[in-house]
């Protein structure tokens, strides 16, 4: 089974084009949504949810038209929305039992196991008859993924999971999320490379509505493998390099200055070569594509 | 400076929401409204401006409730807005203090709030300005009027009303909290306080929140000069109302600045803290607890089912859900308990009528516990306003709690989304109603009460008052999410009910119109639901069916994305047009096309369907038309022979009768006037002489005949009719129950043809008459209106003979005594006849009776009553009994050799006498003065009061009607009733009806009034200071004397000849009988309006050197005239007046015996008055009987002190 985007636009009322004609084939496995903030991906995602209406364009999984056989879909669609908030007065076990019945799960006993499987997958077994508003930030998002979870998805919508989670969180949250992409259609939307690097076999980078680049991450890295270059500098070089060299990224290292360009051979100047990583596969797609990366206003 | 910036920036922000401005406008309009629809009204009437200055307070007082509403959604924003976008962290950690951030914060709520409330002073002026006033009820402009009404009621009120709503949403953290604090005001304000005003008026004045209560009793007082001139004031218990609620306020806002904290929520309060320590604590054990790789957990596989069965499950759990929601928060079961037992104490006190205990049947305690949607008189307005307040909250539970996103994307049609929600807060409203059947059983068992009926609790909560909520919950479901914005979604559902409980005064009156309205069900005892449940049903099941079209536009609009704006939820609207949206509708709009259609059948074809305004036109028209031949002389009724035939299972009635008419006048007349009724079809007429219809008014029922030989003076003609009443379907304004199953009741002035131009067909209210352009008149023609006199509206005696037929279980009433009785063709017949002439005025009964029977010499006294209603049957009998031997001894003989007390269905208190018989509703079967702790005997003294009517006014003396009737009629009534309590229960029966009388002088009353000789419609006048003045003269002067004028006036009147009399007479007879002395006590008491003021200022006693005891008592009295507009004269006072000395009392119910009671001259101001007893006195005053008119009882009689 297969998610097919073909030609989906949305322009808000405001003018702003969330979505220009974006097509994508997105197969059964984790796929990686990577953008900047504000590049559209949350409005890609919520269409996806089935929450808001294209101007343009159709989305179908496998023979479902997503679109207009919202129902369907619904029946077989896991979403966890970039933000969410929870009934601070209700237990995750009733929260989530209450889900269970929302999607379908009629039978008082099987219910049951159902909810305590995912609570003890989620890890959230033992802290079931807390109330939901005295959680941390991780522990409701892993509430989110077991409602997610509910009803074995065959369509998985996960935005912007991460945004937030300290680091061992967020490991954890991965490898939940890694099991998924087994037998569903598994989208990730994050702004965070090594999301995409460490779960997806296939990603696409989306900037201002439109997708820059579809591709698996490990061919991308092989594509641009001996064009990377990299030099440790004092800041006040940098505009000279930048004018010189198709500079994809800066970073801070100690005080110095660590930057990498793009260019197929050796710019020379102390540029050593680099093993590229994802990163640099979507800063050199940011760069080469749009001019203006940053300061689009942040679009829900 | 920081706190000004907040101030300066929240007052800014308000400012652009667009809500607040529709606010404005809102109590703008409602202000408009309030004049345009009520006051003009009540100035028109009352004599006084509109614009004046009680009025002006009146607007700011009502429109208050309205702004309760506006300005929580404006204090709430201001107290909680931080705390619920999660600005509070970057606000919070500001440098600022608690105090700069909450009072910046509330200042700029109350700045607002307060300029909310200039509202209504600028739609006062609008409407004065632009609705078309009449310019004679426009007083000058008085800028002090609306600023004296703006600073002492509205600014108080926006103070406290903000205080709490700010306070509630800064402690809770919700801005919707802040309705908690409007919701506490209102109960106080609309429910408490005015049960409490029953209890402790001054008390219930006191805590009064808005100043309603306080400002009833000065409209009530005001005369119309104070009216027009007198600026509100905080002055007496006013003023400490005033200062308690700034009081409230202050101390709120200071509890809520030491209990808030500028921290985020989760780390504030200890249960918070103890929450949030335990979440920690296992949150780490959870972390450490699991490892870095998922847990090896396998998901069992399990099926999932959409079908049936899971849609249930579904619609049930968001039942569940939505039930726990309500019933949890702050105003769900917590505060509906609260009401219920608050309603369980009130309950009782309203189980009186005029402090008279009466017994809590089912049939009545429900009627206190139910109200239709379109009564917002009720306390039971808390319901309509619950529900909108319930359903804001379930319409915007999972957007607020940010769960939307997950829970739209869940597998469930709209539908059952809505569906859910809907029955969770129906279950919430069955759970409110059972609640409240539980607190009327808790109040009938607190009385002693313990026949519950529970089966009719059932019915009527849960049968006719659940669909009554249920329907306006669709409504209200509809217009919050077509709105789709909280706030916005509660004023919309707000101006909804608005316009539904104030439909009619709007103009619209067609139950087709006004959304869940329906003509009013009833239930009594005798008639049960009678014919009032089929049209109710049907026309709320038009409603339901219109509430199922809203459920589908509700499910087509549910908002289940981000999509908000206007076109795309359009869009979205016509994508979920399924064929079950489709089928669904199309049934809806086929059911409101039927049920529609039969309603309307019923109404406006089978039956004429008139406005308000038309039923006017047509007495104006009438009048108009036919006010020409008021003066024409006309053949008299001087005896009326009836077959009438009453069907109660088809609820018709036929009657065939035949006039004898005389010519009473000195001139022949050559045509007869006919008056038909428009409730019934009267069929041909004729006569026993050749005559010819010369005019057939069937629109305003008039009827014109010409004889074809004038009937020449003293000469008799015969008429015959026939007229037949049967309902057809129903009407608009609900069931006509003058047949019924059990339980019929008609009048003859109601369905038979009267004779010559009826008067009383026009319009009588003196501004309705401007308004319809007629002449203006007096509405009570004045007392030296000499034509009256000579021209009886009702004053014909009749020789009445009838045949009654009806139902074969049924007994059929008629005035008369009963000739005979037997069965024909399964019907029962009855036929009466009287054995001396009546009153042109009698009604026909029929129902399954019981009949009690006792006499009294030659006179029958029965009782015909529902088997069931047996209290009072007793004392009914006995007080009959001792009125007719008291009054036959006293003023003449009862001509008749019978006299019937009728029980009829209602709920009301009212005994009617007409000749020979005494009818009395329902409501008078629960009285029960055994339980009454004033001991005084009410069922007796109302006994004796309409044998009373017997002779005066019901069917032996009848007054000529001008003004001063009613003292001839009620008062001597009355004052008679006195008479046979005194001589026949004792003196303390008397005492107690006297002192029950004078309880009246507590009720507020203006003091502008006309003297008792041109007493008109004033109820206090005729029924309470009349028989009083009666009283009053009768210890000055000695009731035989009193007695002596009143058989004088009774032998001369008593026949019912012109020309009748007049209070005049009365007067004069009185004159006659009262020695010089107290000629101007006669005089102060009746012809004019006086009142006294008569204070004991300080009593004291010395024992003499003979053992007497000597008394001193500084006295202070004063005396004034008042006229109908108000203006007060000060007269000089030399009146006998009452002195009495009192011995200790023997239990604290009985004053002691008095040592010393005679009459003093006591004049003007103070004055020191002694006089020596034998006895140690207790107490001692100046008219301890309040003889006089002194409204204010308490301060006549005082302790003795001992002296020196």
């Amino acid at each position: 089974m297969e998610l097919h985007i073909r030609d989906v636009s949305k322009t808000y009322s405001n003018g702003v084009a969330a979505l220009k004609n974006v097509t994508l084939t997105i197969p059964v496995g984790m796929y990686g949504l990577l953008g900047p903030n504000g590049a559209g991906k949350s409005t890609l995602m919520r269409t996806l949810a089935t929450l808001q209406e294209p101007d343009e364009g159709s989305v179908r999984l496998g023979d479902t038209d997503l679109l207009n056989q919202k129902d369907e879909i619904r029946r077989t669609l896991g979403y966890l929305p970039q933000e969410f908030g929870v009934y601070p007065k209700a237990s995750a076990e009733h929260l989530l039992d209450h889900f269970a019945i929302l999607k379908g799960f009629s039978e008082r006993r099987t219910r049951r196991e159902i909810v305590e499987a995912l609570l003890r997958k989620v890890n959230l077994w033992d802290v079931r008859r807390q109330k939901l508003g005295g959680y941390s930030g991780g522990m409701r998002q892993r509430f989110g993924v077991a409602v997610a979870l509910l009803g074995d998805p065959k369509l998985m919508i996960v935005d912007e999971p991460t945004a937030g989670l300290d680091p061992s969180e967020r490991v954890r949250f991965l490898n939940l999320l890694s099991e998924l992409g087994e037998q569903s259609v598994v989208i990730l939307s994050t702004h965070i490379v090594e999301d995409v690097s460490e779960l997806c076999t296939r990603m696409a980078i989306i900037n201002r509505g439109e997708i820059l680049l579809e591709t698996e991450p490990l061919a991308a890295i092989r594509e641009i493998r001996g064009r990377i270059w990299r030099k440790v500098i004092e800041k006040s070089e940098l505009a000279e390099i930048e004018e010189k060299n198709a500079v994809i990224s800066t970073k801070l290292l100690a005080g110095k200055t660590v930057v990498r360009v793009r260019s197929r051979e050796n710019p020379g100047g102390g540029f050593e070569a680099a093993e590229p990583d994802l990163e640099d596969v979507y800063f050199s797609t940011m760069m080469s594509k749009a001019s203006v990366p940053d300061g689009q206003p942040e679009l829900n | 400076m920081k706190f000004l910036e907040i101030f300066r920036f929240e007052f800014a922000y308000q400012l652009r929401r667009a809500s607040v401005w529709l606010y404005f406008a809102l109590l703008s309009v409602i202000a408009f409204l309030f004049i345009v629809g009520n006051y003009v009204d009540d100035a028109r009437a009352g004599d006084f401006f509109v614009n004046s200055p009680v009025i002006i307070a009146n607007v700011m007082v009502f429109g208050s409730l309205f702004w309760l509403l506006a300005a929580a959604s404006v204090a709430g924003e201001a107290a909680a807005r931080d705390a619920e976008t999660r600005m509070h962290s970057l606000m919070y950690t500001a440098p600022i203090g608690k105090a700069q951030y909450l009072g910046g914060r509330f200042l700029a709520a109350f700045v607002i709030n307060t300029l909310l409330l200039l509202a209504l002073p600028a739609g006062v002026l609008l409407a004065l300005r632009f609705s078309g006033i009449e310019p004679e009820l426009l007083g000058p402009f008085s800028p002090a009027s609306y600023l004296s009404a703006y600073f002492f009621i509205a600014l108080p009120n926006a103070f406290a009303g903000t205080a709490l709503q700010f306070s509630f949403a800064a402690l809770n953290r919700r801005t919707t909290a802040s309705y908690l604090g409007s919701l506490l005001i209102f109960v106080t304000a609309y429910i408490v306080c005015p049960a409490l005003f029953k209890l402790n008026p001054e008390l219930a004045k006191l805590l009064d929140p808005l100043g309603m209560i306080n400002l009833q009793e000065m409209t009530d007082v005001w005369t119309p000069i104070e009216k027009n001139t007198r600026l509100i004031a905080p002055e007496g218990v006013f003023l400490l109302n005033r200062l308690l609620w700034l009081g409230i306020a202050s101390l709120t806002l200071a509890l809520t600045g030491l209990r808030f904290d500028l921290v985020h929520h989760a780390a504030s309060g200890w249960r918070n803290r103890l929450q949030r320590r335990t979440a920690a604590l296992l949150a780490k054990t959870a972390v450490l607890g699991g490892s870095a790789h998922c847990n090896p957990v396998s998901i069992p596989p399990v099926a999932r089912t959409f079908g049936f069965a899971a849609r249930l499950c579904q619609t049930l759990a968001i039942t569940r859900e939505s039930f726990r929601t309500i019933a949890k928060s702050r105003g769900g079961l917590v505060l509906l308990t609260g009401v219920a037992i608050l309603t369980a104490i009130a309950l009782p006190l309203n189980m009186n009528h005029m402090g008279v205990p009466f017994f809590p049947r089912t049939e009545y305690v429900l009627t206190f516990l139910t109200a239709p949607l379109t009564d917002p008189h009720t306390p039971w307005i808390i319901v309509p306003l619950l529900i909108i307040y319930y359903t804001g909250e379930l319409v915007w539970r999972e957007r607020e709690a940010g769960l939307s996103e997950i829970a739209d994307a869940a597998p469930v049609s709209e539908w059952i989304l809505i569906l859910g929600k809907f029955t969770g807060l129906g279950l919430m409203l069955v759970v409110w109603l059972a609640l409240l059947a539980t607190a009327g059983m808790l109040a009938q068992a607190s009385m002693n009460y313990r026949d519950f009926e529970i089966g009719l609790y059932l019915k009527v909560l849960f049968g006719l008052q659940l669909p009554e909520y249920l329907l306006f919950a669709c409504l209200v479901f509809a217009l919050h999410v077509l709105v789709n914005q909280k706030h916005l979604g509660h004023l919309a559902a707000l101006v909804a009910y608005g316009l539904i409980a104030f439909a009619s005064g709007l103009g619209i009156g067609h139950h087709l119109l006004v959304y869940g309205s329906a003509p009013n069900w009833s239930y009594t005892d005798m008639r049960g639901f009678g014919a009032s449940l089929a049209p109710w049903l049907c026309f709320k099941l038009y409603w339901a069916a219109w509430a199922v079209l809203l459920a589908v536009a509700t499910k087509l609009f549910w908002v289940r994305s981000r999509e908000s704006g206007f076109k795309s939820r359009l869009e979205l609207a016509r994508r979920r047009f399924d064929d079950s949206a489709a089928g669904i509708g199309a049934a809806a709009v086929l059911l409101i096309t039927a049920a529609g259609g039969f309603i309307f059948y019923n109404t406006n074809i089978l039956n004429e369907y008139r406005t308000a305004s038309e039923i006017m036109e047509r007495r104006a028209e009438y009048e108009r038309r036919y006010g020409q031949y008021e003066n024409t002389p006309q053949p008299r009724i001087a005896g009326t022979d009836l077959q009438v035939e009453i069907y109660p299972d088809r609820r018709a009635a036929d009657v065939r009768g035949a006039y004898r008419l005389v010519n009473n006048g000195a001139s022949a007349i050559s045509v007869v006037h006919l008056a038909t009724s428009p409730e019934v079809d009267t069929g041909e007429v004729s006569f026993d002489r050749p005559a010819a219809l010369s005019l057939a008014d069937e629109e305003l029922d008039h009827r014109i005949y010409t004889l074809a030989e004038p009937l020449a003076p003293g000469d008799s003609l015969s008429l015959n009719f026939s007229v037949h009443y049967e309902l057809q379907g129903f009407r608009n304004g609900g069931a006509d129950f003058s047949v019924s199953a059990n339980g019929s009741y008609f009048k003859n002035l109601d369905w038979l043809p009267a004779v010559g131009y009826q008067t009383n067909r026009e319009i009588n209210d003196a501004a309705d008459r401007r308004l319809y352009n007629l002449p203006t008149r007096p509405e009570v023609p004045p007392l030296e209106d000499a034509e009256a006199q000579g021209f009886p509206a009702d004053g014909d005696r009749i020789a009445f003979r009838a045949v009654v037929g009806t139902g074969e279980n049924q007994i059929a009433v008629a005035p008369g005594a009963l000739r005979r009785t037997w069965t024909a063709n399964d019907r029962r017949y009855f036929e009466y006849a009287t054995d001396a002439p009546i009153r042109n005025e009698y009604a026909f009964f029929s129902a399954a009776y019981a009949v009690r029977e006792a006499r009294q010499n030659d006179v029958v006294i029965q009782i015909f009553h529902h088997p069931a209603h047996t209290a009072n049957l007793e004392r009914i009998l006995r007080g009959a009994q001792a009125s007719l031997d008291y009054y036959t001894r006293h003023f003449g003989p009862y001509p008749n050799g019978y006299l019937r007390f009728v029980e009829r269905p209602g709920q009301g208190f009212g005994m009617h006498s007409d000749p020979t018989t005494i009818d009395y509703s329902e409501g008078s079967s629960r009285l029960d003065p055994g339980n009454d702790s004033r001991g005084l005997d009410f069922v007796t003294a109302v006994v004796a009061h309409e044998v009373g009517h017997q002779w005066w006014g019901g069917s032996q003396l009848t007054p000529a009607y001008v003004e001063g009737a009613p003292l001839l009629t009620e008062s001597l009534a009355w004052y008679s009733a006195l008479g046979v309590l005194d001589e026949q229960y004792g003196g303390e029966q008397q005492r107690r009806l006297v002192s029950f009388m004078q309880e009246t002088y507590e009720t507020p009353r203006t003091r502008a009034a006309a003297p008792l000789l041109r007493a008109a419609s004033d109820w206090y006048l005729a029924y309470r200071k009349g028989p009083l003045a009666l009283y009053a003269l009768s210890e000055y002067i000695g009731k035989e004397r009193v007695n002596l004028a009143l058989r004088r006036l009774f032998e001369q009147h008593g026949a019912g000849r012109s020309p009748l009399p007049t209070s005049l007479d009365l007067y004069r007879e009185l004159q006659a009988v009262t020695p010089d002395s107290h000629r101007s006590l006669l005089h102060d008491l009746f012809a004019a309006n006086v009142f006294w003021e008569l204070e004991t200022e300080e009593a004291a006693a010395q024992q003499t050197a003979s053992g007497e005891w000597q008394v001193t008592i500084a006295a202070r009295a004063r005396k004034f005239a008042v006229d109908a507009a108000g203006v007060e004269t000060v007269l000089p006072m030399d009146d006998w007046v009452q002195v009495g000395v009192f011995a200790p009392a023997e239990d604290d119910a009985q004053p002691g015996k008095p040592l010393y009671l005679q009459t003093h001259r006591v004049v003007s101001n103070r004055q020191t008055i002694t006089v020596t007893v034998p006895e140690k006195p207790a107490r001692a005053g100046i008219d301890p009987e309040h003889l006089l008119i002194d409204l204010k009882t308490d301060d006549n009689v005082e302790k003795v002190k001992p002296g020196n």
